[in-house]
């Protein structure tokens, strides 16, 4: 009798395993950006498009958006959001588990902290979970904090 | 024999199906003990093609091949995720079939319905059919085979593959072509097969001086009619069994050559690849998307929202994966209530509370524990609570896809490939027959790889764009939008007689996944036993993870043992021991335990040991794990197991992966927690679900013991399950607190 419940009890998992969710809706929205082997068409530049150095530093941030977050209020992932950064104490922002680097670092970010950590995260603070992102061009790391700065001023407004 | 022209392998295919098969009636609806090829309707001659398309090369049955360089190929049904069943698998069969081990080779099986494992289909339906009687042997293994095929049950996990595959088909098959070698050159040597000696792969007859290599008879062996039952090696004479031979697929793993899903470059071929991103909370869909910066950006071909993820397309992973970050998805309200984690426990909990003492669904009964509960002379309870937790595979989810022309082949990691190809085929339309997946090594699993749903997803981009794709996951879609091994809560109840004896058990929670025992303490002798289930609704997806029930229910079970020896004011491996009175190999596993660990003597300066036994996937393990709380937080010292699978076939590889199996549940025990915050996972990556370091990983001493005439257990998963409970127990025997969830790092901080 025990054989039997447990026949049918194991029986069920397999099927549901076996089954899985095979409901899949339509595909509700395809871009068709360039066909492939086409060369990528030319963004036309917008003349009333600013070309400040904060906005180079948006597009610029691309290369730090894989691990930071910088939309308001979006959770942290492999490295901590940065809106607002300028001005933080490093290592403060809540339920980001830095490095005791960060934390015992003392360091208030500003455009002179940032532009020497990005060059080297660990020279500066040895011992950071950044292991990747060093931002060595002097202009881009320039965009990136005037970028990241104006994300401080945003939030002040 | 060295030049077969196609012709010729054709004809002798055919004759050796009739006078094997067709000629053996019995054979025709029971013959699947040897495996595949081997039965009217599914004549080898079409799988020759897949698996031995070598000029030369001659197929003696469906799990092997003998080729015209003497080189024999097990052709192994399960798959490669680093526990080492390849190798294994083919020692077993090199070892029946006399073969030179440094002469074998290992194939994968291709995702062929004819190679669906099916013992393993019997372990995962009917465990107890597994030891029945040998007359039923032809009746339940053709049953078995139809329901696998049916079920598509050509899977890895369970623990299965030696004590099934390997036991009950690779020996066979291995035992079945060594007779049909031997009984072809019987016949040109004009001798009795029982005068021949085979070793090394050379057949040798020593009164006449005759001697060849395996290949020379290698097709006429195949004219030989297959003996169903040939008679198999006692454990005297294995040469390969029970030795630790080296791992034939470790070399290209050092060197860098081994192929995993996501190394897949499909010839001929132009890959795109593409990036996802699901929905953050279960169950949920996109309901608008704003890419208009995607599109700006370089390498992207196509944006696509397919209803329940998003993708990119990109000329390379890295252009895709930019890409799909800057898309702006809005996602629909889940219909979960359940928006943190103790939205969820409170769901287990209204749960529990309505089962009350005696409600629920009885998984199991013995005696009358109400009642001795009522006349026990203390009563213990305490309720113990498990977290989600995450696979966490090195190798990211991958698949690669391609569809056209009405067909679709596939790439990609698989536990389950003819699983994969049937969701494959509902979810793009396209008939099973027309899809091909190619499955190489897996860069770990742990259960995540029983799911299919990367693979449909994958297909379903390829069909879209009508590009072969090669799609990855991130770490962060892998680690927050994936299967999980479920969070669960236990109410126990203890009652122990005037001299502390346990004499009543009970238990109700709410998750029963696999296996079915795995919630039961049945190897103690408690007279009075009630195990009950009140099931409650997961807010995150299920999917088995490294021995399933048994990582929760070893937890909650040896932990609660552990209170009641306290309460007992018994030493807790004494008190094991009395209760494993009747099974000697309990007894002797918690006794060799005793003795490696210096249980009984005193422990060394600041340390504490903690004990826990838990059976599963047909293998005892009891570890024993010290630890240091010196500095106010745990740091593991050393642990002991001792483990008995009745006979170990390869004592390294069975270590390695009871060792795996410890660390895995350690840095579970340790660190693994998923937390919830609006309904989406918070953890992302391994910074936040810590592994555990190589520093904090204690020694690790693994004691075998092979007590004997049982059926051979598991080795992926046994490890696992007393690792999170001698840890805790430890932990209260330095300090006294009872720890009663997991994980514990951060109940020490």
């Amino acid at each position: 009798m025990r054989n039997r419940a447990i026949l049918a009890a194991s029986l069920l998992t397999v099927m549901v395993t076996a089954c899985g969710s095979s409901e899949q809706p339509e595909v509700l929205e395809q871009i068709v950006v360039r066909e492939r082997g086409e060369a990528a068409p030319i963004v036309q530049a917008d003349p009333a498009a600013p070309t400040d150095l904060a906005a180079l530093g948006e597009d610029a941030f691309q290369m730090c958006s894989g691990c930071h977050a910088i939309e308001a209020g979006a959770p942290s992932s492999a490295g901590p959001n940065l809106r607002g950064v300028v001005g933080r104490v490093a290592g403060s922002l809540d339920g980001y588990p830095y490095s005791d680097a960060l934390t015992g670092s003392e360091v208030t970010w500003d455009e002179a902290s940032l532009d020497l950590y990005l060059a080297d995260p660990a020279g500066y603070l040895p011992g950071t979970d950044m292991l990747a992102g060093a931002v060595r061009d002097e202009e881009n790391r320039a965009a990136i904090i005037a970028y990241l700065a104006s994300t401080s001023t945003d939030d002040s407004e | 024999m060295n030049d077969m022209s196609p012709e010729k392998k054709k004809s002798g295919l055919a004759k050796w199906s009739r006078r094997g098969f067709i000629g053996a009636g019995v054979l025709a609806g029971g013959g699947l003990l040897i495996g595949i090829g081997v039965r009217p309707g599914n004549p080898i001659g079409s799988l020759a093609s897949k698996v031995a398309p070598g000029a030369g090369e001659q197929l003696v049955n469906s799990w092997v091949k003998i080729d015209m360089n003497n080189v024999v190929t097990a052709i192994v049904p399960h798959c490669e995720m680093g526990q080492g069943a390849h190798s294994v698998l083919a020692q077993m069969l090199a070892d029946e079939l006399d073969a030179a081990w440094d002469q074998v080779q290992v194939m994968q099986a291709p995702a062929d319905g004819s190679y669906v494992v099916s013992d393993t289909a019997r372990m995962f339906a009917a465990p107890f059919t597994l030891n029945a009687a040998d007359w039923l042997e032809p009746t339940w293994d053709g049953l078995f085979t139809q329901l696998g095929k049916s079920m598509d049950l050509l899977i890895t996990g369970g623990s299965s593959s030696i004590r099934t595959t390997g036991q009950n088909q690779m020996r066979i098959a291995g035992a079945a072509a060594r007779q049909m070698l031997v009984g072809a050159a019987a016949d040109a040597w004009g001798v009795p097969a029982s005068e021949i000696a085979t070793r090394d792969s050379v057949l040798t007859h020593e009164a006449s001086g005759n001697s060849a290599p395996y290949s020379e008879f290698a097709t006429a062996a195949a004219e030989q009619s297959m003996d169903h039952t040939p008679t198999l090696k006692t454990r005297d004479q294995y040469r390969l069994m029970g030795r630790s031979k080296a791992r034939t697929d470790i070399p290209a793993k050092v060197n860098g050559t081994a192929e995993f899903g996501i190394d897949a470059v499909p010839e001929g071929l132009e890959l795109s690849y593409a990036a996802v991103v699901r929905p953050p909370v279960p169950g949920t869909n996109v309901t608008a998307m704003d890419a208009s910066r995607a599109e700006g950006m370089p390498g992207v071909l196509q944006i696509l929202n397919m209803g329940n993820f998003v993708a990119v397309v990109a000329d390379s992973y890295w252009q895709a994966q930019q890409a799909v970050n800057t898309v702006q998805i809005d996602w629909s309200q889940s219909e979960s209530p359940v928006r943190t984690m103790d939205d969820q426990f409170a769901v287990f909990a209204a749960a529990l509370d309505e089962a009350g003492e005696t409600g629920g669904n009885q998984a199991a009964a013995r005696g009358d524990a109400p009642a001795a509960l009522a006349e026990a002379a203390t009563v213990l309870e305490a309720e113990y609570r498990a977290p989600y937790l995450a696979h966490a595979p090195m190798e990211p989810l991958n698949c690669t896809a391609h569809v056209a022309d009405g067909k679709c082949a596939i790439w990609t990691s698989t536990q389950v490939p003819l699983m994969a190809r049937s969701e494959v085929a509902s979810t793009i339309g396209i008939g099973a027959d027309d899809i091909t997946i190619h499955h190489p090594y897996l860069g770990g699993a742990f259960g995540r790889r029983l799911g299919s749903e990367y693979v449909a997803m994958a297909a379903r981009v390829a069909q879209a764009t009508g590009y072969p794709v090669k799609m990855i996951w991130s770490r962060e879609e892998d680690t927050q939008k994936a299967l999980y091994r479920c969070a669960d809560m236990s109410r126990m109840r203890a009652g122990l007689s005037e001299s502390g004896a346990l004499v009543a058990y009970d238990s109700v929670f709410t998750q029963r996944h696999d296996p079915a025992e795995a919630c039961v303490p049945a190897i103690y002798n408690i007279a009075n036993t009630s195990v009950r289930v009140a099931e409650a609704e997961l807010h995150l997806p299920f999917q088995a993870w490294r021995s399933v029930d048994h990582s929760q229910q070893g937890f909650f079970i040896e932990s609660f043992i552990d209170e009641a020896a306290h309460a007992a004011g018994t030493d807790p491996l004494e008190y094991r021991l009395a209760m494993v009175e009747n099974a000697p190999r309990h007894k002797a596993v918690l006794e060799k335990l005793a003795e490696i660990s210096n249980w009984r003597g005193p422990n060394a300066e600041g340390t504490a040991k903690g004990v826990a036994i838990v059976e599963s996937f047909g293998t005892i393990v009891a570890e024993v794990i010290e630890v240091d709380m010196t500095s106010g937080k745990p740091k593991m010292t050393n642990c002991w197991a001792v483990c008995d699978a009745g006979y170990v076939m390869n004592p390294d590889g069975f270590r390695n992966q009871i060792e795996g199996g410890i660390v895995f549940g350690l840095t579970a025990a340790m660190y693994g927690e998923l937390e919830l915050k609006d309904g989406a996972i918070v953890q992302s990556n391994f910074h936040d679900y810590k592994m555990l370091r190589m520093d904090e990983v204690p020694n690790i001493e693994v004691a075998l013991i092979n007590s004997g005439d049982v059926p051979v257990g598991g080795a992926g998963e046994p490890g696992l399950p007393p690792a999170a409970p001698a840890l805790a127990n430890a932990i209260f025997a330095a300090t006294g607190r009872r720890l009663r969830e997991l994980p514990i790092a951060k109940q020490f901080t």
